[in-house]
C-alpha cells in the first residue's frame, strides 16, 4: 500500500548574491538557520522527524556530514536521523522526492527535504600534485624519506585549485552550453528578456501581497531575495551586453541568466496523519516524479534539456497530458533554458525523434508559468532551489482550491533533470 | 544611581590596560559611581561571524549568548583603567561570571549598553568586585552580565564576601577540545581581551603564569556554543572559573542535563582539574 506524501509546509532565507550579505556564513550556517525557522514555524522544537534530507552542491570535505550536523546545531530532537544527497541543481527536488517516497512506503511519518549552497564560503581545494606529495610524505616511514618528498614541492602546487562552475568533461560553464542550445532553438535576446522581467515582477508582487511571510525567515538584515529589482524592464536589459555565447548570435546577458547566489531552503512533509496529529494544514501532495539524463558530451543533447526527456515518461505514467495543469514552475538556470525547454515540447520532429511521442506535448499557457517568480529573480543558490519551489507551487496549490494540479521542472549540471507532480 | 557617563565610540582596549598598568599604584579606596554607557551601538556581522568562528558558535541571524560581554568588555576595562577604580587592573582574576539571556538578539537590533562597578567584598585572600553590564533594546533589558573579580591582596570595605562557588551535580563526558597555543591570542583578536596573560608564554610570565592561559570568557562561550540548539529561549549561565586553562591543553567538556537547563564542566582531561564549573537555567 502506498499514500501520497503531503507537502504541509516550508521555509527558506531570503536569497542574497554571493559575496555579500551571507559573505560569511557557511552552508551549516545557513541550513540550521532554515531549519531552525522552519521548526519554529511549525512549532517542531525537540520534535522527532522521520528523517531530514538536504544537500549541498559547493561542500566542504568538512561537511561530509552536513544535514546530519545541522540538525544537532537546530532545535529538532538529536535522535532525528538525517543524511546528504547531491545531485547538482536537482538536489534539493530530489531530496524532496527521496523524503516522500519514504512518506508513501510507510517507512516515515515525516521529514523534511532542504538544500543550501554558499558560493562565497566556497570550498578551495589543494593543489592536486600538492595533496598527492603530502599524502605520500605523511606515508614515508623516516624523516629523510619525508624530507625528500617535501622537497619535491614547487611554489606553483601552492595555488589551491578553485571550484569552476564548469563541466568536467566538456571544459565549457553552464552558460556556454546553454547558449549552444540557445542557438540551437533559436531563442531571441527579447523572449529571454521578458522572461526575466516577468520573473522580477512577479517575485515583486508576490512578495507585497505577502505571500512569501510564511516560507520566508529574514536572515542577517536581509528580509527579501536581493537579487529582486521591481523596477526591471525589457529596455533597460536590452543594454547589457552578452556574457555567455559568441558574436551576433550571443543573447544570454547577466540579466536572462542566474547570478551566483547564497541561500537555503527546507521543505516540510509529512503523511496525512502526521499534519492532522499536528494540526497543520495540506498545502498539497506530491504525486509523482522522474529524473533523465542525457548524453550532451557526445551524444549532441543541450546540458540542461534533461527535464524536457523526463516529463513525456511522467505524463504518460499519470495519464496526464502537458495542458492538465493549474501551475507551472520551470526553474529558469537561464531564461533561454525554460524558452528552449518548451519550444522543445511544442516541436513535433524533437517529440517525435528524440521523445518518441506521436505526436508533440504541445504548448503550456504562459499565463500559468512561474507566477510568483523564479530563479532569474530570486536568485539560484544551487541545492536550494528545488526546496523554494516545492513550498511555494504547494502554497499556491493550496492557495487555489482542491483538486489542482502543479508541474515542476528542474535541469541540472551533468545533463541531468528532475520533474515532478503536486496537487492540492 | 551613579554618575552616566555616555560614550560615543569603543575604548581603546590596548591603551586601557597599558594605563591601567601604569596607574596600578596606590589604588584603594570606595568604588566609583559611575555607569559608563553607549546608545544604539550597530553590532558589526563581520565581528559576530568572527567571534562565532573562534567560539564554535553557527553564524546566524541570533547573537552567540555570550556575544554581548564582547561589546560590553571595552566599558568595563574603562571603568577599571581609571583612576577612581580602587583595584588595579593588572592581577584582577575572572573568578566567576553569570550571564543572562532574557531573549534571543538579533544581530541586526541596536544596542544599548551600560556598565557600572558593584559588590565591592572582602574576600579571604583579598577583595572581590563585580561589574555588571545591562543590554537594552528599544528600551528593554534583552541582556545582562555580572563578572566577579579577585585582587588577590586588596581590601575592601567590611561586609558580607561574594559566593564565588557554583555547585554542579553529575555530568559525563561529551566531547574533548584540543586546545592549541594560540587559542589566547585568537581569542584575542575577536573579543578584543588582550590582557596579556592570555597572550604567550612570556607575557603571561610577566604576570606570574608559568604559560598563558585560555580565556575564561572562551571556555564559557565554547562550552555553551556545544549546547546549540539545546537552550531554552531565555536563561541564566552562571560560570565559576576555577584553576587556569593553561596553553596548549587537551580538555574535556562534560554535561547533564538538570531542572530544565543543563550542568557543565571544562576539565584537565588527564588530570581532571576544574577549569570551569557551569549551570545553565532557564529564566
Amino acid at each position: 500500500m502506498t499514500r501520497k506524501a503531503a507537502i504541509v509546509g516550508g521555509n527558506r532565507i531570503p536569497f542574497a548574491r554571493s559575496n555579500k550579505k551571507y559573505a560569511r556564513a557557511s552552508n551549516q550556517d545557513m541550513l540550521t538557520a532554515t531549519i531552525d525557522g522552519l521548526v519554529a514555524r511549525h512549532g517542531l522544537a525537540g520534535e522527532q522527524v522521520g528523517e531530514v534530507v538536504a544537500g549541498a552542491v559547493l561542500k566542504h570535505a568538512r561537511d561530509f556530514n552536513l544535514t546530519r550536523e545541522a540538525v544537532l546545531g537546530s532545535q529538532l530532537s538529536p535522535a532525528t536521523p538525517a543524511y546528504d544527497v547531491q545531485q547538482a541543481c536537482g538536489t534539493g527536488l530530489e531530496a524532496a522526492v527521496l523524503v516522500a517516497n519514504k512518506i508513501a512506503l510507510g517507512q516515515i511519518e515525516s521529514g523534511i527535504a532542504g538544500g543550501t549552497d554558499t558560493t562565497s564560503d566556497a570550498p578551495l581545494a589543494v593543489n592536486d600534485d600538492l595533496r598527492k606529495v603530502l599524502i605520500a610524505a605523511n606515508a614515508a616511514k623516516t624523516l629523510p624519506d619525508r624530507l625528500k618528498l617535501l622537497a619535491r614541492i614547487r611554489p606553483g602546487q601552492l595555488v589551491p585549485d578553485q571550484p569552476r562552475n564548469v563541466e568536467p568533461r566538456t571544459g565549457l560553464s553552464m552558460g556556454e552550453h546553454a547558449a549552444i542550445t540557445a542557438k540551437e532553438w533559436e531563442i531571441s535576446r527579447e523572449a529571454q528578456d521578458e522572461l526575466a522581467v516577468a520573473s522580477h515582477h512577479n517575485l515583486a508582487a508576490a512578495y507585497d501581497r505577502g505571500f512569501f511571510d510564511d516560507l520566508v525567515t529574514p536572515f542577517l538584515g536581509l528580509t527579501r531575495d536581493d537579487n529582486l529589482r521591481p523596477d526591471s524592464t525589457v529596455e533597460k536589459l536590452s543594454t547589457l551586453k552578452p556574457v555567455f555565447g559568441r558574436g551576433e548570435g550571443a543573447t544570454m546577458t547577466a540579466a536572462n541568466s542566474t547570478p551566483l547566489t547564497d541561500g537555503a531552503s527546507a521543505v516540510l512533509l509529512a503523511s496525512d496523519e502526521w499534519a492532522a496529529e499536528h494540526k497543520l494544514p495540506v498545502w498539497a501532495h506530491l504525486v509523482d516524479a522522474q529524473t533523465a539524463a542525457v548524453d550532451y558530451v557526445h551524444g549532441g543533447e543541450g546540458l540542461l534539456m534533461a527535464p524536457a526527456y523526463a516529463m513525456p515518461v511522467m505524463l504518460a505514467r499519470n495519464g496526464l497530458t502537458l495542458q492538465d495543469f493549474d501551475l507551472y514552475e520551470i526553474h529558469e538556470a537561464f531564461a533561454s533554458t525554460v524558452l528552449s525547454t518548451m519550444k522543445a515540447w511544442e516541436d513535433p520532429g524533437f517529440c517525435k525523434e528524440k521523445l518518441g511521442l506521436d505526436a508533440p506535448l504541445g504548448s503550456i499557457d504562459r499565463s500559468k508559468l512561474n507566477v510568483n517568480g523564479s530563479s532569474l529573480a530570486a536568485g539560484h543558490p544551487f541545492a536550494a532551489t528545488g526546496g523554494r519551489i516545492v513550498a511555494s507551487l504547494a502554497k499556491m496549490l493550496h492557495e487555489a482550491g482542491p483538486g489542482k494540479r502543479g508541474l515542476i521542472s528542474i535541469c541540472a549540471a551533468g545533463g541531468q533533470g528532475v520533474v515532478a507532480i503536486l496537487e492540492s | 544611581m551613579g554618575t552616566p557617563v555616555v560614550l560615543s565610540s569603543p575604548p581603546s582596549m590596548g591603551q586601557l590596560f597599558a594605563k591601567a598598568a601604569l596607574t596600578a599604584r596606590g589604588r584603594g579606596g570606595e568604588l566609583p559611581g559611575t555607569h559608563l554607557s553607549r546608545v544604539a551601538v550597530a553590532v558589526d556581522p563581520a565581528q559576530v561571524a568572527d567571534y562565532a568562528e573562534v567560539c564554535r558558535f553557527r553564524f546566524g541571524d541570533t547573537l552567540p549568548a555570550t556575544f554581548p560581554h564582547v561589546l560590553t568588555f571595552p566599558l568595563q576595562v574603562a571603568l577599571m583603567a581609571d583612576r577612581s577604580f580602587p583595584l588595579a587592573l593588572p592581577g584582577l582574576v575572572h573568578v566567576r561570571n553569570r550571564v543572562d539571556v532574557v531573549r534571543p538578539v538579533s544581530v541586526t537590533e541596536k544596542l544599548d549598553l551600560e556598565v557600572w562597578a558593584d559588590r565591592f567584598a572582602p574576600h579571604r585572600s583579598g577583595a572581590t568586585v563585580d561589574l555588571v553590564a545591562s543590554v537594552r533594546s528599544r528600551g528593554d533589558e534583552v541582556w545582562r552580565g555580572r563578572s566577579t573579580y579577585l585582587a588577590r591582596g586588596a581590601s575592601a570595605p567590611v561586609g558580607e564576601p561574594t559566593d564565588l562557588e557554583v555547585e554542579i551535580g553529575d555530568v559525563a563526558q561529551a566531547a574533548v577540545w584540543r586546545v592549541p597555543d594560540d587559542a589566547g591570542r585568537r581569542y584575542a583578536k575577536v573579543s578584543g581581551d588582550v590582557n596579556p596573560i592570555h597572550l604567550s608564554g612570556l607575557s603571561a610570565k610577566a604576570f606570574g603564569f608559568k604559560r598563558a592561559i585560555a580565556h575564561g570568557m572562551w571556555v564559557k562561550a565554547r562550552a555553551l556554543a556545544a549546547l546549540s540548539g539545546r537552550l531554552p529561549e531565555s536563561f541564566r549561565v552562571d560560570v565559576g572559573f576555577r584553576k587556569p586553562l593553561f596553553l596548549p591543553s587537551t580538555v574535556a567538556l562534560s554535561t547533564g542535563q538538570r531542572d530544565g537547563g543543563w550542568d557543565l564542566a571544562v576539565r584537565n582531561a588527564k588530570a581532571g582539574t576544574d577549569h570551569v564549573l557551569a549551570t545553565v537555567r532557564p529564566l
